[in-house]
């Protein structure tokens, strides 16, 4: 990580009874591209408006840039946010939108203001835009607004609570490429509040996932995805097949453990992530890890068999619920939709391979 | 025709009820004293008459004066009210909300007759000062009831994204809240302006020896000759109501239009 700009000390937060921080500490690097992700309520907006200073914390430390925060208010704060409903000033031309922030810059004459706004509105692709009704705007035109009005005033950190959520999926999809490649081209620290894993996985550099006011995990998309620290980030994270297991550590010999439905696999400590300990424990498989075998294909693989019980057709992808021998509740499997692949009806016996180094393993809780 | 009944029935309801204000001008421009079929002929003469009239002119400067404060007075009130009910929680929020918007349907004559009890017990003379006391009484829930479509509509983001721009509360208000609820106040203003000026029951009840003007008109029904008088009074006010209430309309509408809201119907 860069340079931090943001430093979060056990930050808590109460409405009331209602603990909706408890006890954030991380800390965000210059230039990152940085994603709050969770379901709502796990207190990642509420998070976003500490940072912005609109909420005030109970205890705790935000730091700006080294600057303690406390007793800021969000006018006098280094950082700009961009609204989930955008906030756009119906009242206003698109151009006095974006200008808004330049109207207490007295070190700029009339003309270099237009000059600005001209240009901010060129970098979000609104160039001569300027003179509109900003009511008069479509939901994407008015999120390139919010960027433009927030990035004019050049923050330490661009907050995004949400942006793309009211977008339908095509436009929503152009603007995570949009604004990945706004942040590289300004080098500004974005932190974005999302609830699509998707989203924040192919967005950012880091993302911290947000359980009931906690960072579960806070790494990248990468390691998110491959080594959750435990099963609450596995779920939300994508799709994850848990299977029981039983357990043994034994030093210098890696981890042995007896998988159901899969059998013995010796796992990487890299692969525990969350420590092991011997007994019962839990496995995770993703559904890409595992293959169905057709026909006489041979594999170095380890293979498993089963029955197909369920099956989703997607296009490119066809998605197995497979009852391997041993469990009840059936695995997903994923298959890219390729040449010589039919899809298989359900009741077909089939093969299944997988392999040792794409298990996680989670304690039993 | 579809609902033929219905129909005959609608328009014989509002006939009933429009047609006496119909008559007002009929006889306004009416050339004789007797308020009665033929008319006689087309004359300006009672419409100058009113010009001569000094008790006349007082009671219009007076009632003017009270409604012009009672616009003011009970739409500032209204501003707090529908701001806090649209910003804030806080217990008893319905209940309060309620208690305020009761005058809204409670009987005119019982809000007046009560309020000349207490202000007789507490010993304060009748003036135009209770005249005012009264109609904010009575006009504060119709100001809120506009003004709150207006808070409601202003997206909270908006004050936010003003002030995390860099501006202050005042001038956010100023800049960002003010713009956008201004069609409503003014609405509110007008509406409040037009109850005060035509309220009979609270002024007569709490109006000291300077008369407001509805209660100066009831003492001159009593004169005969005076009738045609009144009735080119009668028609100006309407006419006066009918703009005020017409603008006040407009105004509220271009507010929801402006904040891109939906009309959830006010109450004209």
């Amino acid at each position: 990580m860069t340079r931090p700009i943001i430093t979060l000390r056990d930050v808590q937060k109460y409405y009331g009874d209602y603990h909706a921080l408890r006890g954030i500490t991380a800390e965000i690097g210059e230039g990152e591209f940085f994603s709050l992700l969770g379901p709502s309520g796990c207190g990642k907006t509420t998070l976003l408006r500490t940072i912005a200073g609109f909420e005030d914390i109970t205890s705790g430390a935000v730091l700006l840039d080294g600057q303690p925060m406390e007793g800021v208010p969000a006018n006098r704060r280094p950082t700009n946010m961009v609204f989930q409903s955008y906030a756009i000033f119906p009242h206003l031309s698109v151009a006095e939108n974006v200008g808004f922030g330049l109207r207490r810059r007295t070190d700029l004459d009339r003309r270099a203001k237009q000059t600005l706004v001209e240009e901010a509105l060129t970098m979000v692709g609104l160039g001569g835009y300027g003179a509109r009704a900003a009511h008069a705007l479509s939901g994407g035109q008015r999120q390139r607004v919010a960027l433009a009005r927030a990035l004019i005033l050049k923050p330490k950190v661009l907050l995004l609570d949400e942006p793309l959520s009211a977008l339908d999926k095509k436009l929503r999809e152009q603007m995570q490429f949009e604004l990945r490649r706004l942040q590289r081209q300004v080098g500004i620290t974005f932190v974005l509040v999302t609830h699509d894993q998707e989203e924040a996985l192919i967005m950012s550099d880091r993302v911290a996932v947000m359980f009931e006011g906690q960072i579960a995990q806070l790494d990248s998309p990468q390691n998110l995805y491959r080594r959750p620290l435990n099963r609450q980030v596995a779920d939300f994270i994508g799709v994850m097949n848990f299977l029981p297991a039983t357990v043994s550590v034994e030093d210098g010999q890696g981890i042995n453990a007896d998988v159901a439905g899969l059998g013995r696999a010796v796992i990487d400590p890299e692969q525990a992530p969350g420590g092991a300990t011997s007994g019962a424990a839990c496995v995770g498989i993703r559904p890409e890890m595992m293959s169905i075998l057709y026909e006489n294909e041979q594999t170095d693989r380890r293979i498993a068999e089963g029955v197909v019980e369920e099956r989703a057709y997607y296009g490119d992808m066809t998605y197995y619920d497979v009852r391997l021998d041993g469990i009840e509740k059936p695995v997903t499997i994923s298959m890219k939709n390729i040449v010589g692949r039919p899809v298989l009806d359900r009741g077909t016996a089939t093969r299944v391979s997988w392999d040792a180094r794409s298990l996680v393993l989670f304690n039993a809780a | 025709m579809r609902g033929g009944w219905l129909r005959i029935y609608a328009l014989s309801y509002l006939v009933f009820l429009y047609a006496p204000i119909a008559l007002l001008p009929i006889f306004a421009f009416n050339d004789g004293t007797v308020i009665a079929f033929p008319l006689r002929g087309f004359t300006l003469q009672w419409f100058s008459e009113l010009t001569q009239i000094p008790a006349l002119h007082t009671a219009v400067a007076n009632s003017l004066m009270i409604a012009v404060i009672t616009a003011l007075v009970s739409t500032l009130l209204g501003i707090c009210a529908a701001r806090a009910a649209a910003r804030y929680d806080f217990p008893g929020k319905r209940g309060i909300m309620g208690f305020i918007m009761l005058p809204l349907v409670l009987p005119e004559i019982i809000v007046a007759v009560s309020l000349l009890v207490v202000l007789l017990q507490i010993g304060i003379r009748l003036s135009a000062v209770t005249v005012i006391l009264g109609h904010v009484l009575i006009c504060t829930p119709f100001c809120i009831a506009i003004l709150n479509s207006s808070f409601q509509n202003l997206d909270k983001s908006l004050e936010e994204a003003a002030f995390d721009l860099g501006e202050t509360r005042l001038s956010t208000f100023r800049l960002i809240t003010l713009p956008l609820v201004m069609p409503g106040i003014i609405s509110s203003l007008l509406i409040a302006f037009t109850i005060s000026l035509d309220e009979f029951i609270i002024a007569f009840f709490l109006t000291g020896n300077e008369p407001t003007l509805p209660v100066y008109l009831w003492g001159q029904l009593r004169f005969p000759q005076k009738i045609p008088v009144v009735m080119a009074l009668g028609t100006l006010l309407v006419a006066l109501s009918v703009l005020l209430l017409t603008l006040a309309e407009y105004f509220r509408r271009r507010g929801i239009a402006r904040t891109g809201g939906k009309d959830t119907g006010g109450f004209l």
